[in-house]
């Protein structure tokens, strides 16, 4: 076939994902609105009457909220790794799934985002915790590792919004040109008049390279930071030195997983099998295997040093972990991030689209068991033993929980119609 | 000398008319090209310099990490509270914060580089696209003009 | 009384000219501020302190009041007082509830005949009760006058008003009467009284079911004199009892005891101390007349190993001042007078009457009865033959063995008459209701025990338009012109005042709230011809198992404080349940029947049964079943025949496993410490910990660096300083739903730990004031810091609400504000002003009492000298009965802290954490 043909046949298979929406997509959407909506009530009675309708208690200040943060700021970091770092390294396959992972990266932010801020006791006065010159010439607390946070998860954001938008720019051109009326002019106006010039390919380039290079450090920076939310208190469990990388492992382990659970069904859906070989997807499967072993090799590191260490409260808390109130939550948890991707390493298994997204749905289930189990039984368990308690979630978290999933997914079901799923000057490069 | 345009459908009949171009002493200040996608060979022809860019972003990292220390600093000192028995000035979570806003700042101001160098937006553009779709196309412009 | 006499009077107890209590400008009110300030009364933001008598349980403890601008907010132990001395246990702290309680009689009611209560007027009121007393003597009926113990000048009143109008007084309803110990007194020593224990003149205590701590006769008296008997090296405690007390739990050694086997114990005991010594012996009728108690026998019979009973026999004999204390459980059975009896015996054989059990200051018990006479009531009222019957500050309603039926019977009284203070379930079985004045409100006087006065004076103005018992009994004497009129019941006492004690006493007894005056040795006959007979008896019978046992209550008293919400916000000391009832059992016992936490039984008892849930109370026995005795009030306890003492046990009671748990605010996640050393054994932690370590430089401090010191030898976990802290520092009582969650907000909690033999050890945990506080750099908004003074400073204002500092506190003894708790009127009265409310969403603490650190800051700076050691009391060392709290500042080094922080007993909990606390406890041993 011939090139041209080729790139137009190209661009005409991905923008009929543009097209007028469908009723199951209506449907979803709709679902994954009332969730949100669902939520956002919640989170109004929650404001008006305190935080005693979630769940949380004395010992366990921090519950579901907090463990979705986590999550979804762990959702967040496959997109970048995907997109910045095997950009860097320019691995082939990454070309079928960065533009998914970037906007999941973004949306999987804004999702987290929320949680710090649904979880503060007195949110209306939330903007304490940002740098803002005042009148008592009080600042943050520049050594509290939730206003790390706070800078961490902005920056991380505003690179990443940087790097997607900045990514799509050519292909908002090529929408816009085959779009006409009044959506043709908003495209337009979001492409900033990209010709597709060499001047503007010439640092289009250059940008994308120095973005990928800052975004870079980010996938290991950010996760980092999170983790020392926890590592940076005193309290067994939390105060490990291995919890960065750990936590960066399954990061990218969750986030992988997640890629997998969005782009499967958009491959069928949207047909872009020509586009998004089973190769793809074998690769991006190797990464989830990978991760998986790595975060194994983590819960082996966090028992053995809790008993060869010996250390009264170290040891309880990890025995409390595994038969305590939450066990069948932490087998699960083994089941899921440590037992089932172990079926990766056969290959057969590894090419099945269908066993591929049961294993990563598994996988997310299992990781944010972890979050919850890592951020609940340390503080149920600490020091003083008169202190312990058990926590179990209120409808009102549940209700936030999944309507923050409605969120992720309704603004994923947007993106879907109104950007291009795949990046069509990339994938041109590649035919 | 006229201006001349050369449309192509295929990257490789592109490429060879370029470098013919080239080679027949046409300047790089001559010649337009639009293409659909990025061809790094077209960069390699014409021996591009990696340019400015680079200074947007070294600039913007830089004052990112300095300003975000000196944030850091300034506010411990200015109203200097004991946390925790440590030292007010706290060097390591203040490198936290100073390498966060070092990779903010050098994204940022990389990004502005772009939209600078790249001239965007363009106003023209943004009105009435000028789109030569899948097209790769040589424009050479006529000497003079 | 002349009027100027009576300004006199008033002018000594001063204050009383401006007391608008007094006058009848009730209705008025402010509209100026003061610009000239008066010499005394309300000073806007000046706390003044008054004295009075705590009237929550009939102890009579010495108060001080504070009030700020016209309201009492805080209530301490009057430091001094012959029965308190500055301590003050959680029901009296929780005193200050009764007087804002919601739930006040606001005016007089009367029940009209649709069985509804309408307001009516005083005089209507007072003229219903003239007219019904009238009206039963006409028809032959008795009018009865039936208070609860009641001593002092309205006690003489009283009388004066039941002779005037052919009123019967029964003798005065006590739930706590111990009838069989005043009853064995009056048998051996003609003295039907309790009499005064000096713990702190003895070398060994034998205590036997005695709840010393919690209800026995005066707990805080108790808990003062054993800290002083503690403190010094040769003193030796010992306490036997079947059940689990919190007495039991502070012992030196706890002897469990099978139950209904004390009378066994003591006669061992008797027999063998008799033999020992040829002089002084009992007389030999006597001694024959006692069951045959051989060691193997009472081995058997008690449970205890021979080789123990010998030993105790040997420490009673070779003591050289032993002090044998019965009662409680131990005089609440079958055996109950025998029990007495032979502890009388034992108290006179070993020498301890006349000087440690001392009846020249017997407690005031003379005027109480029995459960006898309220089943002579109960007789009476079925016979019809009561008219008016006046009940005066008690509640045998709810506080009558289930078997009087009282309740039904009751109705049948002519006119029903109650003054009380709460519109409360048994409030609405009268026909008049007279709204008494809470003790905090009025006049009045109470004689504790012999020889000690104790003053009421109204500290605030009346809430409502109530009366004090005084003020109603003198007002329908005038009626009935039986007395002076016009004249107030305040008169009435200041000359009853004046006619008792000279000028200097009285000036005395005004300033100091309290009086000691000399009282006369009483002789006391011993009369052990009288006992024989009623030995004859002491069989032992072995009950059978399992036995429930009904315990008095640290937190309700006998069930007369469980209306205040505070005493259920605050957890049992021995089992951590706050809100619900349960029932406490031995966990091998519980284990045999697969019982855990919270496992719902019934026990059963003939036709009665209840379903309680269970909690495990290791050192409990494993045939005893415990419940507190309020909790349970339906249970058919039987009365003893001759002591007229309810029997709190239940033997041969069946359990029944019925599935399924339900939810028990159980304070405690643990009732181990874990081996974590938070209270370390006194045998294997010798060692000194190591010197810490520091990465940092440590920061310093100017003048002050605020400590505290605590003792844990003397503390005995009566949760005293929970309270004081919570009246203190307006924290919030939260209630059962959110206890259930977790969420209770105390600063201040008391952890009993056990270990495997079922000690407990108590250890108060608040704030540790860390030096390298963890909390502190995890806030993202400065809103817990270090202040300059070594006090770790939680801004409410800047807090948002993170709760990353409990997360990262060691202690946990951050408390969040999960809602915006709420104060039912007029509970926001009772709000300390000195600092704030807080809100919702916003973390709190313990401070210090930083509020306190305050105004002896204010005061020092005013008179141009530092603040001086033991000038700042916390609210919770203020209230400790046992002095067991020390604050002060650690950079003195002639500080009572810095001498307990440098002692060799001190350590600190979690010291290899570094956090480096500012509470350096002091370990047992």
């Amino acid at each position: 076939m011939d090139q041209l043909a080729a790139r137009e046949k190209l661009e005409q298979d991905v923008l009929k994902g543009l097209r007028r929406p469908g009723k199951w997509y209506l449907l979803g959407l709709a679902f994954c609105t009332l969730l949100f909506v669902n939520a956002l009530v919640l989170w109004g009675y929650q404001a008006s009457q305190g935080l005693g309708v979630a769940g949380i208690m004395h010992p366990v200040g921090w519950g579901v909220y907090i463990a979705n943060f986590v999550f979804w700021v762990g959702i967040a970091h496959s997109g970048t790794l995907i997109s910045a770092v095997l950009y860097l390294f320019r691995a082939r396959f990454r070309t079928s799934f960065n533009r998914t992972a970037e906007a999941m990266t973004i949306f999987a932010l804004m999702v987290a985002g929320m949680f710090p801020l649904i979880h503060l006791g007195r949110v209306e006065i939330f903007y304490y915790l940002l740098p803002y010159p005042n009148q008592r010439n009080l600042w943050p607390n520049f050594r509290s590792p939730l206003v790390w946070d706070v800078f961490a998860i902005t920056t991380y954001l505003i690179v990443s919004l940087v790097f997607f938008y900045v990514g799509t720019l050519p292909d908002l051109a090529i929408v816009r040109r085959r779009m006409t009326g009044v959506r043709a002019r908003i495209y337009s106006f979001f492409s900033l008049g990209w010709t597709g010039s060499l001047g503007q390919w010439k640092q289009y380039s250059r940008l994308y390279l120095l973005l990928a290079a800052f975004a870079t450090p980010l996938v290991a920076s950010v996760h980092s930071i999170v983790s020392w939310d926890f590592a940076v208190s005193i309290l067994p469990g939390w105060h490990t030195t291995i919890f960065a990388p750990y936590f960066v492992a399954g990061a990218i382990f969750s986030g992988t997983a997640m890629v997998i659970i969005l782009m499967v069904p958009l491959r069928r859906t949207l047909q872009l099998q020509p586009y998004i070989s089973i190769d793809h997807f074998e690769a991006i499967a190797k990464i989830l295997l990978f991760t998986s072993l790595i975060i194994s090799y983590a819960y082996l590191v966090e028992y053995g040093l809790a008993f060869y260490g010996h250390n009264q409260v170290e040891m309880e808390l990890f025995r409390y972990r595994a038969l305590g109130h939450y066990s069948v939550l932490f087998w699960l948890m083994i089941i899921c991030n440590s037992l089932v991707p172990l079926t990766l390493f056969i290959k057969r298994l590894r090419r099945n689209l269908a066993y591929l997204f049961v294993v990563a749905l598994l996988v997310n289930l299992g990781m944010w068991i972890e979050r919850f189990i890592l951020i609940v039984t340390s503080l149920a368990r600490d020091f003083d033993p008169y202190a312990w308690g058990t926590y179990t979630p209120s409808w009102v978290e549940i209700g936030i929980t999944f309507g923050s999933f409605g969120l992720f997914f309704m603004l994923i079901l947007l993106f879907v119609k109104t950007v291009p799923v795949l990046s069509m000057s990339e994938l041109k490069e590649r035919l | 000398m006229m201006t001349q345009t050369y449309q192509y459908e295929e990257a490789e009949a592109f490429l060879s008319k370029l470098r013919e171009l080239l080679q027949s002493g046409i300047s790089q200040e001559q010649l337009e090209l639009q293409l659909p996608y990025h061809l790094p060979e077209v960069e390699q022809l014409l021996e591009l310099r990696p340019g400015p860019l680079r200074f947007f972003a070294l600039t913007g990292g830089l004052s990112g990490f300095l300003g975000g220390l000196g944030l850091c600093i300034y506010t411990a000192l200015s109203w200097p509270l004991i946390t925790g028995g440590k030292p007010i000035v706290s060097l390591p979570p203040f490198l936290i914060i100073a390498y966060l806003l070092a990779v903010l700042f050098g994204s940022l101001a990389s990004f502005a580089g772009f939209l600078l160098l790249a001239r965007l937006p363009k106003r023209d553009n943004l009105l009435e696209p000028s789109d030569f779709g899948n097209h790769f196309v040589i424009v050479v412009k006529g000497e003079g003009q | 009384m002349e009027r100027r006499e009576f300004l006199q009077l008033l002018g000594i107890f001063s204050g009383a000219a401006i007391l608008p209590g007094c006058g009848d400008d009730r209705s008025a009110s402010k509209l100026v501020s003061y610009l000239v300030p008066p010499d005394e009364g309300v000073l806007p933001g000046e706390a003044r302190y008054l004295p009075s008598t705590c009237c929550e349980c009939p102890a009579g403890c010495g108060l001080t009041v504070r009030v700020r601008e016209d309201r009492a907010v805080k209530l301490e132990g009057r430091p001094g007082h012959p029965v308190n001395d500055g301590g003050l246990c959680m029901r009296g702290q929780a005193a200050l509830w009764r007087l804002y309680h919601p739930e006040r009689l606001r005016h007089p009611l009367r029940r009209d005949a649709d069985g509804q209560f309408q307001p009516v007027s005083w005089d209507e009121a007072l003229t219903l009760v003239v007219e019904g007393l009238r009206q039963a003597r006409q028809q032959g009926r008795a009018n009865l006058l039936l208070s609860g113990r009641t001593t002092g000048t309205l006690a003489e009143l009283q009388q004066h008003f039941c002779q005037q109008l052919e009123v019967e007084q029964l003798p005065q309803f006590e739930p706590f009467s111990h009838a069989a110990l005043r009853q064995a007194y009056g048998i051996l020593f003609a003295q039907p009284e309790v009499p005064h224990y000096r713990i702190d003149q003895s070398d060994l205590l034998l205590s036997l079911g005695a709840d010393l701590f919690e209800t026995f006769v005066s707990p805080v008296n108790y808990a003062r004199q054993l800290s002083r008997a503690i403190k010094q090296d040769d003193f030796q405690w010992i306490h036997a009892e079947p059940h689990y007390s919190l007495t039991g739990a502070n012992a030196g050694e706890r002897l469990i005891l099978l139950p209904g086997s004390e009378a066994a114990l003591l006669c061992f005991l008797l027999v063998r101390l008799d033999a020992a010594d040829e002089r002084n012996r009992l007389p030999m009728q006597l001694m024959a007349a006692l069951p045959a108690s051989s060691l193997e026998e009472t081995a058997r019979l008690t449970g205890l190993p021979k080789r123990r009973l010998e030993q105790l026999a040997k420490q009673l004999r070779l003591a050289e001042r032993p002090l044998l204390i019965v009662g409680g459980i131990a005089t609440s059975q079958p055996q109950g007078l025998q029990v007495a009896l032979l502890a009388g015996l034992l108290q006179q054989r070993l020498g301890m009457v006349g000087n440690r059990v001392d009846f020249s200051q017997a407690e005031a018990y003379a005027s109480v009865g029995s459960l006898h006479d309220l089943e002579r009531l109960t007789e009476r009222l079925e016979q019809d033959q009561v008219g008016v019957l006046l009940v005066s500050a008690t509640d045998p309603l709810v506080q009558a063995p289930a078997a009087l039926d009282l309740k039904q019977k009751f109705q049948r009284a002519g006119l029903r008459v109650g003054l009380c203070d709460l519109f409360n379930e048994s409030a609405q079985q009268f026909d008049l209701l007279l709204p008494l004045s809470h003790p905090l409100e009025s006049w009045g006087d109470a004689v504790p025990r012999r020889g000690v006065f104790s003053l009421l004076k109204p500290a605030i103005a009346p809430l409502y338009d109530s009366r004090s018992a005084g003020e109603i009994l003198l007002e329908i004497l005038q009626r009935v012109g039986q007395q002076v009129q016009n004249q107030s019941y305040q008169e009435y006492l200041f000359n009853t005042w004046q006619q008792r004690f000279d000028q200097q006493q009285l000036q005395q007894f005004s300033e100091q709230g309290f009086l000691s005056l000399p009282v006369s040795a009483v002789p006391h006959q011993f009369r052990p011809e009288a006992v024989s007979s009623q030995l004859a008896t002491t069989q032992a019978a072995t009950a059978t198992a399992p036995h429930l046992i009904l315990t008095p209550s640290i937190r309700s008293f006998d069930g007369r404080s469980s209306c205040l919400p505070l005493l259920s916000e605050l957890p049992d000391p021995l089992s951590t349940v706050s809100y619900g009832r349960w029932l406490s059992m031995a966990p091998t016992a519980a284990r045999k029947l697969q019982l855990r936490d919270r496992d719902l039984v019934r026990i059963s008892s003939g036709d009665w049964s209840a379903e309680l849930p269970v909690r495990l109370q290791p050192g409990l026995a494993a045939t005893v079943l415990m419940v507190q005795g309020d909790l349970l009030s339906e249970a058919p306890l039987p009365t003893d025949a001759r002591s007229g003492e309810l029997i709190r046990r239940l033997d041969g009671v069946r359990l029944t496993k019925l599935g399924g748990a339900v939810a028990l605010a159980i304070l405690s996640g643990s009732s181990s410490q874990q081996g974590r050393g938070l209270i370390p054994d006194p045998v294997h932690t010798q060692e000194q910990p190591l010197e810490q370590t520091r990465f940092y430089r440590a920061h310093p401090h100017k003048d002050y660096r605020w400590a505290m010191a605590i003792d844990l030898e003397l503390c005995i976990g009566c949760g005293a300083c929970a309270a004081a802290c919570y009246v203190e520092n307006n924290v919030p009582v939260v209630g059962q739903q959110d206890h259930l969650q977790g969420r209770e907000m105390s600063w201040l909690r008391l952890a009993p730990f056990y270990d495997d033999a079922g000690r407990a050890s108590f250890i108060p945990m608040l704030c540790q004031h860390c030096h390298n506080a963890p909390c502190e750099p995890v806030c993202p908004v400065y809103a817990a810091y270090h202040n300059a003074e070594g006090l770790n400073v939680q801004v409410y204002q800047r807090c948002v609400g993170t709760r990353y500092c409990s997360n990262n506190c060691p202690y946990k003894v951050r408390r969040f504000n999960w809602w915006q708790h709420q104060r039912q009127a007029p509970l926001e009265q009772m709000l300390n002003p000195d600092l704030s409310v807080r809100d919702r969403g916003v973390m709190e603490k313990c401070t210090f009492c930083v509020q306190r650190i305050r105004q002896a800051r204010d005061r020092a700076q005013d008179e141009q000298r530092p603040i001086r050691d033991g000038e700042v009391l916390t609210a919770c060392g203020q209230s400790c009965p046992t002095g067991a709290i020390v604050f002060g500042n650690l950079l003195d080094e002639s500080s009572a802290v810095y001498r307990l922080a440098h002692s060799h007993r001190a350590y600190r909990v979690f010291a290899d954490l570094g956090t480096e606390p500012s509470i350096y406890y002091l370990r047992k041993g």
